[in-house]
């Protein structure tokens, strides 16, 4: 709990910094300062590479989408219009990037339908078994359709802030929530055994909602 | 059959899925990330940009070659209603061959002078702009 308290302490401290220092880095950009880009990577690498990551689940090509999201950025630094942050403009960018990447080059990805199995609690070792078959459930939102994939990939990737899944997107907030709940319908249907786990392990505790969606 | 709709149930497994999606492990950047996206940067910035069209300075030839293709049009218009109008195959057959007479000597001239004035533009565009 404390943990949690000093990592959320940590991250408002962080985006406070960034706050400061984007526009500074931005104008030094646009001033012809080339070098000043490294700060703007080294702040946002971990944020983008993380969300590439939940598009794709390939490292590689993770690094490789969130690289072209900071060359596109770099090149679209003056669009960048100040009316929001310079985070919300670099995710819209970066989710438009990545839209686009698997659109020219799909993951290959098994239907819903094919998705395997997880695993039942009677393998040996429960934790493992409960580590498989969570990771299943996170390939799984691959094999969603477009529409509902992103709004899933993005609501969990801001922490399960729906207003900032929808500025990424571009999409008014009641559209994103309709299409989430969707989402995690198709995902509920097709795991039927999630709704016997209502007990999570001690180790996972749910963060605490920033909102309640059915 | 409609499936049986348990709410109760729905929201448990919901917060099965938020905890499971949620507690997604960090995943690091490579150490040569940074290094990498900033050489992509910097051969990015090294790339002169490309020169813009000069519209200004082709304006004068746009508008030329508008006027051209208009003269054309309002030319090939008239003769074709004119021959519409007297609907004669004697006025065809007449037309084409008084044209045929008429044509190599001024239309030689125009495609001469036409080729002269998109040389004489080429050559200073590119001269201006530093190209030759």
């Amino acid at each position: 709990m404390v943990l949690r308290f000093r990592e959320e302490c940590f991250q408002e401290m962080h985006a406070a910094i960034s706050a400061e220092e984007d526009p500074a880095d931005v104008n030094r950009v646009l001033a012809g300062d080339v070098q000043a880009f490294e700060g703007i990577v080294r702040r946002w690498q971990g944020p983008l590479v993380n969300m590439a990551w939940r598009y794709c689940r390939d490292r590689g090509r993770a690094e490789e989408m969130a690289q072209e999201a900071f060359l596109r950025a770099w090149r679209g630094l003056a669009g960048w219009r100040r009316e929001s942050s310079f985070s919300t403009w670099l995710f819209a960018l970066a989710a438009n990037v990545f839209r686009s990447e698997l659109q020219r080059f799909p993951t290959v990805n098994v239907s819903l339908e094919e998705a395997a199995e997880p695993a039942g609690p009677a393998t040996q070792h429960e934790g493992l078994a409960r580590k498989q078959s969570d990771e299943t459930v996170r390939r799984a939102v691959l094999a969603l359709p477009t529409r509902y994939r992103e709004p899933v990939v993005l609501y969990y990737f801001h922490e399960m802030d729906v207003a900032a899944a929808a500025r990424t997107m571009g999409l008014p907030e009641g559209t994103v929530k309709a299409r989430l709940a969707r989402g995690r319908d198709l995902l509920r249907k097709r795991f039927p055994h999630l709704n016997e786990q209502s007990t999570p392990p001690l180790s996972s505790t749910p963060r605490p909602k920033k909102e309640v969606l059915q | 059959m409609k499936p049986n709709v348990n709410l109760e149930t729905d929201r448990d497994a919901n917060d099965v899925i938020d905890r499971i999606l949620e507690a997604e492990g960090e995943l690091i950047p490579s150490s040569g990330f940074l290094a990498a996206t900033m050489e992509r940067v910097r051969d990015e910035a090294a790339i002169p940009k490309p020169i813009p069209f000069p519209w200004l300075r082709a304006l004068p030839g746009i508008v030329l070659a508008v006027a051209v293709l208009g003269w054309c049009g309002f030319e090939l218009a008239r003769v074709v209603l004119a021959n519409a109008r007297e609907n004669s195959f004697a006025q065809v057959h007449l037309t084409a061959a008084t044209g045929r007479a008429l044509e190599p000597a001024e239309w030689v001239v125009l495609a001469l002078a036409a080729s002269m004035l998109s040389w004489f533009f080429a050559r200073r565009l590119a001269g201006r702009s530093g190209l030759l």
